[in-house]
């Protein structure tokens, strides 16, 4: 990362929504590939856990001397631990169904709306940080 | 998605066979429901992710038994054996299968949306 050039507003902040969307996107896929295995249980991560921790870094951030540059440091929450280029999940068992036959939680219904969100949420994500790069290349085109 | 189009054509050849009490070699023996079981990961990619058919489950519910004394292959108290299939459920199981198979293929579509964004950001 180049200090001062990527590291600026709300850049960091888009990437790790999208490191964390990715992330769940591919929990969130296993969940239905696995809608019909005996056994299983589905795991998932909870955004408000992502969301608080992210909420407390720009708060924190916004403390300091620069508030709007400057690392966004995100604490460690019980289930993700904030890498400097990743996301270390430890995803829980969802208890959100009632157990079927098979001995399945399945939830499918709320696994296709959590799936709609996500990949929302990573595209806004991805929006928000295209369009910092935009600005970036645009002031070093310096035209308009 | 592989997985329950396998599940999908254990249930038609379970239809197809539902009153098959030959087996290929032509020697009575009904024909017995076959369940495709999964498991969560993929073998043959080693990764934890996804699910595969883990086997082919034999289905050891008793035979329908049909009175008809004057078949050949009736017992002695002039019974039948048919196959242990019953075709309403086939017909609920193969709705489930393609379902789930159509879940699969959003998921897919919203994979394939999320890297599509993704690869905006090099244009």
């Amino acid at each position: 990362m180049i200090e001062g050039l990527f590291d600026r507003g709300a850049m960091q902040a888009a990437e790790r929504l999208v490191q964390f969307t990715g992330e769940r996107h591919r929990l969130l896929t296993h969940n239905i590939a696995n809608l019909s295995t005996p056994n299983f249980r589905p795991r998932d991560l909870d955004p408000a856990e992502f969301h608080a921790s992210m909420q407390d870094a720009l708060r924190r951030r916004r403390e300091t001397a620069m508030p709007n540059a400057g690392r966004l440091e995100m604490r460690d929450t019980r289930n993700m631990t904030f890498r400097r280029d990743g996301i270390d999940a430890r995803p829980q068992p969802t208890n959100r169904n009632i157990l079927f036959h098979d001995r399945n939680n399945r939830d499918l219904e709320r696994t296709m709306q959590d799936l709609a969100e996500n990949t929302l949420a990573h595209n806004v994500g991805m929006e928000l940080l295209k369009n910092q790069f935009d600005m970036l290349k645009m002031a070093i085109r310096e035209r308009m | 998605m592989v997985a329950q189009r396998t599940r999908l054509e254990v249930i038609s050849s379970n239809m197809a066979n539902a009153n098959s009490i030959y087996d290929a070699d032509g020697n009575y023996a009904p024909f017995r429901r076959r369940m495709a079981i999964f498991a969560p990961g993929d073998p043959s990619t080693g990764s934890e992710q996804g699910v595969h058919v883990r086997e082919i489950q034999l289905d050891d519910a008793p035979f329908r038994k049909q009175f008809d004394p004057n078949h050949p292959h009736a017992d002695e108290a002039g019974y039948v054996k048919y196959p242990n299939i019953d075709s309403t459920m086939e017909q609920i199981n193969a709705l489930e299968a393609s379902r789930a198979y159509e879940a699969n293929i959003t998921a897919a579509e919203a994979t394939k949306a999320m890297i599509q964004s993704s690869l905006r950001l090099l244009a």
